[in-house]
């Protein structure tokens, strides 16, 4: 005798395609051990203070969240990381977009161009950021030596506060991103040349053409990717930490790498878990204020 | 045909799951793959070997597994002598396996942190001596009084070298090497300068004219190498001694009370700031590393540097002329005095390994202190041309024995400054951040009023450290 209701879950069951589902467990199982896990392990730290030798140590509820949202170094440190995400915005984020509609726009030697571009990141980021730190030393570095001919400097750089941020970000906005510069080139390549042209015998100019064609045409793309430059300068820390570990007199240190030393430096992993929970939030309410704001414009 | 194709997926998904298995997998360590500490010591291993009547293969019933991170890394210089020795270790004791890890040569501490917190603290450890504060109050580094009472060997290790690692009478650590801070300078510099060195040193007025002299933008050279970087309050609280105070103090009832605003500290931080702006003999690079600080001084750029006596050997190495360097104690401040700076590393035991893992652990770290392995050492470092560290952690050993060529003056300055030693202020280890940000201060603003930085640094040092310590003293 057959059930008409359990044949059909059974049939559902039967024809779901095990195959794709088998060769993609592998992947996941590792994502939910090594991503999902230290996340949920990390939130449920955060209400602990913690012991390494007597894990998880006494539950203290929200003694950490209130300790450091009291915190003025906790706070310099969100303010450090604003900062240093207001300038790589302002200095670099529309860098390559700018390069690809110039270069959507260049005929000839267009590939050796787009080559060129990606050239440069054949170099370890860290390289080129123990380079720059080089050549920005006060005592015998290049930068102030090439400034000079120009009547400029000496500057101190990484031994200046008021300026260190931006020898920080500097790199950036002359090493740019040749990857996203090939993703924009890549979209605006999409965009049937027919309306280009259409709108081109109508009498637009480079200038409107880009701004009511160009642009909204690849608006997808540069969300997606401020969605990921965002998270990437807000999780900044290599580059930081290579040019001048958070100093000097903690100008530098940006939430990231307080959580690091916090954890690791000072052995107090609860309050570390509590401000990397914090700042995912931050980056989350970010990403979805962004989507929200692009889904009202489209 | 498509039953044949399902197998040949199912094949691929087998590799596949079996290659991302081994990826995600890893080796603990510990070299046999076994991660609970009860269970390293392996008679299994040893059941076909019982029927021998060898003493060796009895005495491998009952061996003792321990890991110890200290294997030498392959470019290391002295990784075959390191290899000799670890071999010698176990002829002599055949029961005692030691599994020998090799540690990252930057981030030791943040490596060693992520292991304990892993659950793969290592058998035994080497750390300096400013961690032991923080691992005995974190019940990292185990409590070793019992092992050292009943160790027959223990009157032959300096007493002053168990400071560091004794708390309410309990000790947590084996001496393992030791040294003490001084003024490196470069004699042809000061020569060249018309300098003598014994004056030019004597106190902080002297020391700053004479940086002063010997700086020349021309030529690239200067005076003093100040350490300004994240460790800046390191050399920094020498000064504070010198100037007849300390960062911290440690009350009696175990609490801890700051005095960066004391007349000390401000003090030594204006004669900081003067070194930088008013005697201009310091670096521009103020916040270099202290590698590159070294490199300055064994390049010449540099005249004097403060740093540990057992880092000659390495300048030597890099290519200094020994008879061109010299080691003083510390000029004195206007306390009249000039302490220096103790310091060095011990071996430190799991407290979660089993008794007998810990006795062999205990049995190895006190090998490797021995008055017959350190003598070794010696003789490898003398017949291999390499320069030894001045200070033993024992005083049996007679160091200068083993140096051929030794200046006198290095002898005697390195002898000058361990006669007034300190260990590194109370709590330092989460203290540090908050009074190397007023140093740094300092050096790169001239403008800075040192009271209202040092003020602000202690404020929040306070609310956000001590305070919170002194609760948790108290309970």
């Amino acid at each position: 005798m057959s059930i008409p209701g359990v044949n059909n879950r059974m049939t559902r069951i039967t024809n779901i395609r095990w195959m794709p589902v088998l060769f993609l467990l592998p992947s996941v199982l590792c994502y939910l051990l090594f991503k999902y896990y230290p996340l949920l392990s990390m939130v449920r730290v955060s209400f602990f203070r913690y012991s390494i030798v007597n894990p998880p140590g006494e539950f203290i509820g929200l003694a950490n969240y209130t300790e450091f949202l009291t915190s003025s170094t906790f706070w310099q440190a969100v303010s450090n990381t604003f900062v240093f995400f207001a300038l790589y915005l302002g200095l670099t984020f529309w860098i390559p977009i700018v390069q690809a509609l110039l270069l959507s726009d260049i005929r000839k030697a267009n590939a050796f161009f787009r080559f060129m571009y990606q050239l440069p990141t054949i170099m370890p980021a860290v390289a080129g950021v123990l380079v720059w730190k080089w050549m920005y030393n006060p005592d015998f570095g290049l930068l102030n030596y090439w400034l000079h001919f120009f009547g400029l400097g000496p500057y101190m750089w990484l031994n200046d506060l008021n300026i260190t941020k931006l020898a920080i970000v500097l790199p950036a906005v002359f090493a740019g991103n040749g990857i996203s510069l090939l993703l924009y080139y890549s979209a605006i390549k999409s965009i049937p040349t027919e309306i280009l042209e259409a709108a081109k015998v109508d009498g637009a100019s480079p200038w409107r053409r880009m701004w009511t064609m160009l642009l909204p045409n690849i608006r997808f793309i540069i969300v997606i990717q401020f969605i990921a430059f965002m998270s990437g300068v807000l999780l900044a820390y290599d580059n930081i930490y290579v040019m001048t570990q958070g100093g000097p007199a903690g100008s530098t240190t940006v939430v990231s790498m307080l959580v690091v030393n916090t954890a690791f430096q000072q052995s107090r992993f609860g309050i570390s878990g509590a401000m990397s929970l914090f700042m995912f939030f931050v980056i989350a309410l970010l990403t979805v204020l962004q989507n929200k704001i692009s889904a009202e414009k489209d | 045909m498509k039953k044949k194709i399902r197998l040949s997926a199912a094949s691929m998904l087998l590799l596949t799951v079996a290659l991302t298995t081994a990826a995600c997998g890893g080796n603990n360590g510990n070299g046999n793959g076994n991660a609970s500490p009860s269970t390293n010591t392996a008679p299994e291993n040893n059941a076909a070997a019982s029927d021998s009547e060898s003493p060796s293969a009895s005495a491998q019933e009952d061996a003792v597994e321990i890991v110890v991170w200290d294997k030498p890394s392959a470019d290391a210089a002295d990784k075959a002598f390191k290899e000799e020795a670890f071999a010698a270790f176990e002829a002599k004791y055949p029961n005692i396996k030691v599994t020998h890890v090799e540690q990252t040569k930057e981030k030791e501490r943040e490596q060693f942190m992520t292991a304990v917190a892993g659950g793969e603290q290592p058998d035994l450890y080497k750390n300096p001596y400013p961690d032991m504060e923080s691992y005995i109050a974190q019940g990292i580094a185990a409590d070793i009084t019992d092992l050292w009472n009943g160790f027959e060997g223990k009157d032959g290790y300096l007493p002053s070298s168990l400071n560091a690692a004794t708390v309410d009478g309990k000790i947590y650590g084996v001496p393992n090497d030791m040294y003490v801070t001084g003024l490196l300078y470069n004699k042809q510099m000061f020569a060249d300068a018309g300098l003598d060195p014994a004056a030019s040193l004597k106190d902080w007025d002297s020391f700053g004219a004479a940086a002063q002299k010997m700086t020349d933008a021309s030529k690239g050279t200067y005076g003093y190498a100040i350490l300004g970087m994240d460790w800046a309050d390191w050399f920094f609280e020498y000064y504070v001694w010198q100037a007849g105070g300390d960062l911290t103090e440690k009350q009696p009832d175990g609490t801890a009370k700051l005095t960066f605003t004391s007349d000390a500290t401000i003090k030594a931080l204006q004669y900081y700031k003067d070194l930088k702006f008013k005697y201009k003999a310091t670096q521009k690079n103020v916040v270099q590393s202290l590698d590159d600080n070294q490199k300055d001084f064994y390049t010449g750029r540099a005249a004097s540097m403060i740093a540990g006596s057992d880092w000659i050997g390495g300048l030597v190495a890099k290519g200094m002329d020994l008879n061109n360097i010299g080691f003083s104690a510390l000029p004195a401040g206007p306390s009249g005095k000039a302490p220096s700076q103790v310091g060095g590393s011990y071996w430190i035991l799991n407290p979660k390994s089993s008794p007998e893992k810990q006795q062999a652990a205990f049995t190895y770290a006190t090998y490797m202190t021995s008055k017959e392995y350190l003598q070794s050492v010696l003789q490898y470092n003398k017949d291999n041309g390499m320069f030894p560290n001045l200070l033993s952690v024992r005083t049996d050993v007679a160091v200068t024995d083993y140096v051929d060529g030794l200046p006198a003056e290095v002898v005697s300055g390195v002898q000058a400054a361990a006669k007034d030693t300190h260990l590194e202020y109370f709590l330092k280890a989460r203290l540090s951040p908050y009074i190397v940000k007023p140093i740094q201060e300092a050096l790169l603003n001239e403008k800075a009023d040192l009271k209202s930085v040092l003020q602000t640094a202690q404020d929040l040092a306070q609310k956000e450290v001590v305070d919170k310590y002194n609760e948790e003293v108290k309970k």
